[in-house]
């Protein structure tokens, strides 16, 4: 039943003293309350336990993140926004930014609270794997002082803290010691935004002569707590990453985790997605971490890594023209070098919808023309970058361009011919190829039947991704 | 400090709403929404899911989006809100409510309160969004009707005008 106004107190003191005066004065009785995002919730439910609420909401004392030489310090009044705005969150400690970034839409975290998230305590909530990882402590304040107590510590039970009544989350610290680390979070959910997660992941690993050196596994939505894995840890650290390894850590993990079914996911498809997460991270430390550092080799690529995800995106699209592909090498970063980033491009390119191939194919210019074809209604109405995608095709077709008239027109011909058959533009990877030989190539290819002739265009154009890419590391 | 033990009692709250002052006698814990739709009459923030998942109550607090219906009143003492009744100018609609209506962005009306001011909160902050930037501006935003996609061809129309108006003001050239 909707509760009704009239039955609750709220008060705004104003000063952090003041509250935690009022905690004092009537320990249990005032429920705090920052942006809302989960008390009024409960509120609207009719299932709020007090009738007293003292408000937190912007309070200046909570609401500042100071940052010294050893660690980071967030006050708990700090929105997902704070967080998101925040320049060396989002270079040293990615787990926390990504976790903001996934927590409900654009307004709850604009409300929403890194320390309304801890104390409310939620098994599913996003930031609290990465504060695991990041073996954050928590400073707790009331008018017997402050403490400072790790936070692995401070779940104690499905919503149950160490918190004394009389206590007020004050601030997380953060130790600046993980940045060399590889860091790898994912969320599994029913849909990308505004979705609770069925498990998450945040994990910080680093190798060094081909073993794991040191590492840090936390899930979420596993337990009535979220869950640091030490068993796993401990399954993995000081071995090579190989298959036994990996077999020992998905073991280690599905048995260190007691997930539950409920409304949104069962016990056993956490449990295996659990696993799936942990190899996916150990897999991904394996590849990439080895030359992962403080600063990557490649300014171009330490760069992009720390660019929030939009930025990112505009930034790489001219190596590719499908949306889709550039979403997910942002989503795939940091990259290590250029080898990971080729990598990460092939297997990306070859997870794509044929939709999203398409829509690569259409970016570029038909051969021996400049411009991509601007008459298709699927092109999106901003084509970010477009100029550098169209001198890169200019370079590429260097060979074509200079060619003596008549074989530009036969070219133009069988253009002509291929897009009639073929419902698309040609795709080659014209790079190095003489007008003749691309002239071969195309006649050649007329003969494919559909599928085949897809298959060929979409290694063409893997093909000119890869050289793309490689030019967008040496700009 | 007041005497708590006599109950619950409504307290004055000064707010600007629409650029205008106004005061409201209401219980710290009423929610922004009610207040702005059955004191001050603005009906334009819909009550959808009435638990932040929905956008359909979102306004501008402080220049900042927000569901009202997860907001009490008293928090938003002092504060400057913005609803969709305070976007146009006079009858000059708002370059956002102009694409809407030329793309297709609008159909039943329930979201599109909350799905504008979530897209003016997005272009204010970031004036050539991606496709991918203006999804996930609106994101907490959801629409039975339209697909979305209408929604996301409008938002970019708005920006590309919003930009060449800036350039036109600005004396910038294209």
């Amino acid at each position: 039943m909707r509760a009704n106004p009239s039955d609750y107190e709220m008060v705004a003191p104003g000063s952090l003293q003041a509250i935690v005066s009022l905690l004092a004065r009537e320990p249990g009785a005032w429920l705090p309350i920052a942006g809302g995002t989960d008390v009024m919730v409960q509120y609207a439910a009719g299932k709020l336990p007090g009738r007293k609420l003292v408000s937190l909401w912007n309070l200046p004392e909570l609401r500042r993140i100071d940052v010294t030489a050893d660690e980071i310090r967030i006050g708990a009044g700090c929105t997902y926004t704070d967080l998101r705005q925040h320049a060396l969150i989002g270079r040293d400690f990615p787990l926390l930014a990504a976790a903001a970034r996934w927590t409900g839409g654009i307004a709850n975290q604009n409300r929403g609270t890194l320390g309304g998230n801890i104390v409310n305590a939620s098994p599913a909530a996003d930031s609290l794997p990465a504060l695991l990882a990041y073996e954050a402590e928590l400073i707790l304040v009331s008018v017997r002082g402050e403490r400072r107590l790790p936070y692995v510590t401070f779940h104690t039970g499905y919503k149950k803290t160490l918190m004394a009544q009389d206590e007020l989350l004050q601030a997380v610290c953060l130790p600046r010691r993980f940045t060399g680390y590889l860091a790898h979070a994912r969320k599994v959910g029913a849909r990308n935004a505004q979705a609770i997660s069925k498990v998450c992941i945040a994990a910080l690993g680093r190798m060094a002569n081909g073993v794991v050196e040191d590492i840090r596994i936390a899930l979420g939505s596993v337990a009535p707590v979220p869950l640091r894995l030490w068993a796993t840890e401990h399954a993995v650290l000081g071995k090579r990453i190989d298959a036994l390894v990996l077999a020992l850590a998905r073991t280690a993990a599905t048995g260190e985790i007691h997930p539950i079914d409920d409304i949104r996911s069962s016990a056993k498809y956490r449990t295996t997605v659990a696993g799936n997460l942990v190899v996916e991270f150990l897999n991904r430390l394996n590849a990439e971490s080895a030359e992962v550092g403080p600063v990557g080799p490649n300014d171009v690529l330490a760069r992009w890594n720390l660019l929030p995800v939009g930025q990112a995106i505009i930034a790489i699209q001219p190596c590719c023209g499908s949306s889709a592909w550039a979403q997910k090498m942002a989503d795939r970063r940091p990259l290590s070098d250029e080898a990971a980033l080729l990598a990460a491009s092939n297997e990306t390119w070859r997870s794509l919808q044929r939709s999203d191939w398409i829509e690569a194919f259409q970016s570029h210019p038909r051969i021996g023309e400049s411009r991509a074809s601007e008459a298709l209604p699927t092109q999106p109405p901003i084509q970010p970058r477009a100029a550098e995608s169209a001198a890169w095709s200019a370079q590429e077709q260097q060979a074509v361009t200079d060619a003596d008239a008549d074989t530009k027109k036969i070219l133009a011909d069988a253009n002509r011919e291929y897009e009639q058959r073929f419902g698309r533009i040609f795709i080659v990877c014209a790079t190095g190829k003489s007008a003749p030989e691309i002239l071969q190539i195309l006649t050649r290819r007329l003969n494919n039947d559909a599928e085949a002739e897809l298959q060929e265009a979409a290694e063409q154009q893997r093909q000119i991704t890869e050289i793309r890419l490689k030019k967008w590391l040496q700009r | 400090m007041n005497d708590f033990r006599e109950g619950p009692r409504k307290v004055e709250i000064a707010f600007t709403v629409n650029g205008e002052p106004r005061k409201v006698c209401a219980y710290p814990m009423e929610r922004l929404l009610d207040v702005l739709r059955l004191e001050l009459g603005l009906t334009g923030a819909k009550e959808g899911c009435g638990e932040g998942e929905c956008g359909s109550c979102s306004v501008l607090m402080n220049g900042g989006l927000v569901n009202s219906c997860l907001v009490p009143v008293l928090q938003a003492a002092d504060s400057e809100i913005v609803t969709i009744e305070g976007l146009a100018d006079g009858e000059t609609l708002h370059v956002l409510q102009q694409a809407f209506l030329e793309y297709g962005g609008a159909q039943c009306g329930i979201c599109t309160p909350g799905m504008i001011l979530a897209a003016a909160h997005l272009l204010q902050r970031n004036h050539e969004p991606t496709i991918e930037e203006i999804r996930e501006g609106l994101s907490g935003n959801l629409c039975r009707c339209t697909g979305y996609s209408q929604i996301v061809e409008a938002v970019a129309e708005a920006a590309r005008r919003g930009l060449e108006q800036h350039h036109d003001e600005t004396g910038a050239t294209a």
